[in-house]
């Protein structure tokens, strides 16, 4: 028996043992697998996508290649550190350090060959269904044919194999050979009473309920900087929860005498401590994978649902065009006949007007409101407006009165508005009180808000100020004549006229999210399967240790049911704690996000974390079932 | 002083007559092995009578069908043939259900390893049984309290495994066998993994408590000085009954008539441990 012999046998006469951690190493191949086939698919290289999608592909490979990584390191070394007696024993027999890590790599290699190798046949049977999803989520009409390049398969294999190699140097480098005795006793070495330090579980608590306030009270600006900060609070919040704070749970059930000595509560809490003490980093783990991937396919499924509605707020009329100044006032009469022509041409009906404007200027002690240049509107035009597109009639103002047009969303990044402002239009000055109101126009396309005067102080305005003209026409049933609001828009040449539509915003909109939505739900999903099988491959290390355990109380005399119903409760809290605590963590993200919208996104994440749930459930009951048959197998065949 | 009452006790179990017994074996055989393989028969129409309180070591060399033995009588294990009765009741007819129930009401076990669940302290662990049996928590205090301190392990109740000695351990075990007051214990090697202070205090104790409490009790050993302590020593060879020996007055005789038996076995040198007299 040479080394290498030595090596393979040890694989090979060892499947059970090597099994999940093969099946982990598997799953990260055939994913990224796929994900490259699609890459150097010659369709799709051709097809004429927007940049974003391909750049969209790139990422999500990135993002999956740095995530197998870790998730084949993690698993390297829960498995090359599940066998130290073995490395006892070969050291009692005399194995060098040099030869033991000759050994673990030899070893890792032929995994990592195999499991490159059965990756990708099992990548290539999922290849064409994978080719379906993309080609029916990007809407491409036809179906990719099936096709694997050579190039896949080579980077697919080389990266890997690079990843296999790295990690398992960098396990076997970090891994400290104690001295015989102490890896002999080690194998059975007592397990250490769960301890908890109360500091900790309060700092614990006190990081995560102050990121949920952060994430209560965000709003579109602040979130941009409180993510960081409650990312920063929310991961070793999270991790100290479950190594702290959980323990201190259970050790306050175990002094409930009343509760801990009742039937088999002694036995599932107790065990329980010990798992959940063992598993904390992993549980914390597999909350955080999770709650990344319950947010962000929520955040995307909200936003996908609420496009229509976001449209609506940003561009609240169907149809506009604008043009500024006297001397462009040929072009947007022009620009309109042509607009008008194509709707008439393609029977889209539509209601029509036109308005003149005028820019205002305010004039105000406070920096904040002075020399704001404002689009000003006369109330009666604003009200023929409002009656045009079928919008809500404005609330009347008074003679000394003016309506100041704004986004709320940003309404606390507005500086607050004053009570009366002075406002300049040419020579003239006006002092008028302020009352605003939400955003109804398109005029905001030039980046200014639309402010409504009485039409007495517009006809003063308009005298010297600047001109503006705006066309507004009312598409009932927009949404089914996009193409030709589109040829509406290409009909517009000048330069001078803006064009601006909830057609056109609503389509770019929703082919961006589209996009975003397939990347981001498919690398949720892997987030999300990666976390069940990381739970699924620690129950499948820890089957011997359960299994003897379960032995000696079925000698004296714990019933299968019994066994059952703790084997059951226990993986349940191991299942289903991180799930409820990553829906929490995920609902304050929600809510992060319900500050930005206008839309609820209560309905979207509740189909989501649904949609999550059966996932993990049908995986839960599949586990426990394939544990329980595990454990009565093991048992059976011990009690013979 | 123990041997005194040991001889004592055993004449008046003599003179006591017709007795109940706790347990019956009628018969019993276990063949291992595979349909198509070679079948390997570990036990051959075996027969054993318990009375109440009765004190008794099983031995004999190493593949004699001891282990086997004991596993049918304590139901962890199935006979090929032939009947178990305990208390009147042939278990060996229960269901799997019904004989974990029957385990943890009539039954209590002391192993070579102890089998104490870690993850417990010593006096949760001595508990266990009670709570399997859904006792109420106010009785459970009570005869805990009771029973570590006829093992004099009270001070201990609050230590994990690993924080006591292995005999301390093997005591625990005693308690966690006896708390229950079953009809029954099984113990196999309880000595295995003692040392020689630790076997005779393991051994005093057990032989005293069952006395005490008049549980029968099988014990599975080949330390002769461990079977020194029982009331009567079967030796089983070949999984039959190759011959059985009674405790007279002296156990210091015994233990010697016992060395005799085993060498007698034969093929069982590497089954003797040192004298540790």
């Amino acid at each position: 028996m040479t080394f290498r012999q030595f090596a393979f046998n040890n694989v090979k006469r060892n499947t059970r043992a090597y099994l999940s951690y093969f099946l982990s190493c598997m799953f990260a191949v055939i994913v990224f697998f796929m994900y490259t086939v699609v890459i150097f698919h010659p369709q799709i290289a051709t097809y004429d996508f927007m940049d974003a999608v391909k750049l969209g592909i790139i990422v999500s490979e990135i993002i999956i290649y740095l995530f197998s990584f870790l998730f084949v390191l993690y698993s390297t070394a829960a498995f090359i550190k599940s066998r130290k007696k073995e490395y006892g024993i070969l050291t009692t027999l005399g194995i060098s350090k040099l030869q033991l890590n000759r050994m673990l790599i030899l070893e890792n290699t032929i995994i990592g060959l195999v499991s490159i190798f059965a990756g990708i046949l099992v990548g290539t049977l999922f290849t064409k269904l994978f080719l379906m999803i993309f080609s029916f989520i990007l809407g491409t009409g036809e179906v990719f044919s099936f096709y694997l390049s050579w190039k896949a398969i080579a980077i697919t294999v080389v990266l890997f194999f690079i990843m296999f190699e790295v990690s398992s140097l960098l396990v076997v480098l970090t891994l400290r050979t104690k001295s015989i005795m102490e890896v002999f006793r080690g194998a059975q070495a007592p397990r250490k009473k769960p301890r908890f330090s109360w500091i900790l579980s309060i700092l614990a608590l006190a990081a995560v309920a102050y990121s949920y306030y952060l994430a209560y009270t965000s709003d579109i600006i602040s979130i941009t900087y409180r993510m960081f900060i409650i990312l920063a609070l929310i991961i070793p919040g999270t991790y100290f929860l479950f190594t702290q704070f959980s323990i201190a749970l259970t050790s306050f059930l175990k002094r409930r005498k009343s509760i801990f000595y009742k039937q088999l509560n002694l036995l599932i809490i107790s065990d329980l401590t010990y798992k959940l003490k063992d598993n904390a980093r992993l549980l914390s783990m597999v909350t955080i994978l999770s709650a990344v991937a319950f947010t962000s396919s929520g955040v995307l499924y909200g936003i996908f649902q609420s496009i229509e509605e976001e449209t609506e707020r940003f561009v609240p009329h169907d149809f506009s065009l604008i043009a500024e100044g006297e001397e462009n006032k040929q072009d947007f009469m022009e620009s309109i006949k042509r607009v008008e022509s194509v709707f008439h041409e393609t029977n889209t009906p539509f209601q029509s007007l036109k308005v003149p404007a005028v820019k205002a200027t305010s004039v105000s002690s406070s920096p904040d409101w002075d020399n704001v240049e404002l689009i000003a509107f006369s109330y009666s035009n604003y009200q023929k407006m409002m009656e045009v597109n079928d919008q809500e009639p404005p609330s009347p103002i008074k003679d000394d009165q003016a309506l100041l047009l704004t986004q709320p969303i940003l309404s606390s990044y507005i500086p607050k508005t004053p009570n009366k402002l002075r406002f300049n239009s040419g020579k003239n000055q006006t002092e008028l009180e302020i009352k605003t109101g939400e955003n109804t126009t398109n005029a905001t396309i030039l980046g200014n808000n639309a402010l409504i005067v009485p039409d007495a102080v517009f006809t003063k305005f308009k005298q010297s100020g600047k001109q503006f003209f705006y066309y507004t026409a009312h598409i009932p049933d927009w949404m089914h004549y996009t193409n030709e609001i589109k040829k509406a828009i290409s009909a517009v040449t000048a330069p001078s006229v803006f064009p601006d539509s909830k057609a056109d915003t609503y389509t770019k909109f929703k082919k961006t999210m589209s996009y975003l939505f397939f990347f981001g739900i498919f690398i949720s999903v892997l987030f999300f399967l990666a976390a069940g099988s990381i739970l699924y491959f620690r129950m499948y290390q820890g089957i011997d240790k359960d299994v003897a355990y379960y032995y000696s109380l079925y000698r004296m005399g714990l019933t299968d049911k019994e066994m059952r119903q703790i084997a059951t409760r226990q993986l349940a809290f191991l299942f289903f704690l991180p799930f409820l605590i990553a829906v929490i963590h995920a609902g304050f993200a929600y809510k992060a996000l319900q500050n930005m919208l206008v839309s609820s996104v209560f309905i979207p994440s509740v189909y989501i974390i649904s949609f999550y749930f059966i996932v993990h459930f049908i995986n839960f009951i599949f586990i426990r079932n394939f544990y329980l048959s595990k454990l009565k197998k093991t048992w059976r065949a011990s009690t013979l | 002083m123990v041997e005194l009452a040991i001889s004592l006790y055993t004449k008046s179990c003599q003179q006591g007559g017709v007795e109940m017994h706790v347990l019956e074996a009628n018969n019993l055989s276990k063949t291992y092995g595979s349909k198509r393989g070679i079948s390997y028969e570990a036990l051959h129409q075996f027969n054993l009578a318990v009375k109440q309180g009765e004190f008794i070591g099983i031995m004999g060399p190493s593949g004699s069908g001891k282990t086997t033995l004991l596993n049918l009588l304590s139901t962890i294990d199935k006979p090929s043939s032939g009947q178990v009765i305990i208390n009147g009741k042939t278990v060996t007819s229960f269901s799997r259900h019904q004989l974990a129930k029957f385990r943890r009401k009539e039954m209590g076990f002391v192993f070579q390893d102890f089998n104490l669940l870690e993850t417990l302290t010593i006096g949760e662990n001595i508990l266990l049984p009670l709570t399997l049996n859904k006792i109420k928590v106010k009785d459970m205090t009570h005869k805990l309290l009771l029973i570590t301190k006829q093992l004099e392990i009270d001070d201990i109740i609050d230590k994990r495994i690993m924080e006591v000695s292995g005999g301390q351990m093997q005591r625990a075990a005693i308690a966690r066998a006896l708390i229950h007051n079953p009809s029954i214990i099984f113990a196999d090697e309880p000595t295995g993994n003692l040392d020689s202070k630790a076997s005779l205090q393991v051994m005093n104790t057990l032989s005293h408590l069952q006395k005490h409490y008049q549980t029968a009790t099988l014990v599975v050993t080949h330390d002769p000085f461990a079977a020194s302590f029982c009331q009567r020593v079967i030796f089983i060879k070949d999984g039959k009954l190759y011959n059985e020996i009674h405790q007279g007055d002296n156990r210091q005789s015994f233990f010697e008539d016992i060395l005799n038996m085993q060498s007698l076995l034969g093929g069982s040198i590497h089954d003797l441990q040192t004298v540790r007299f």
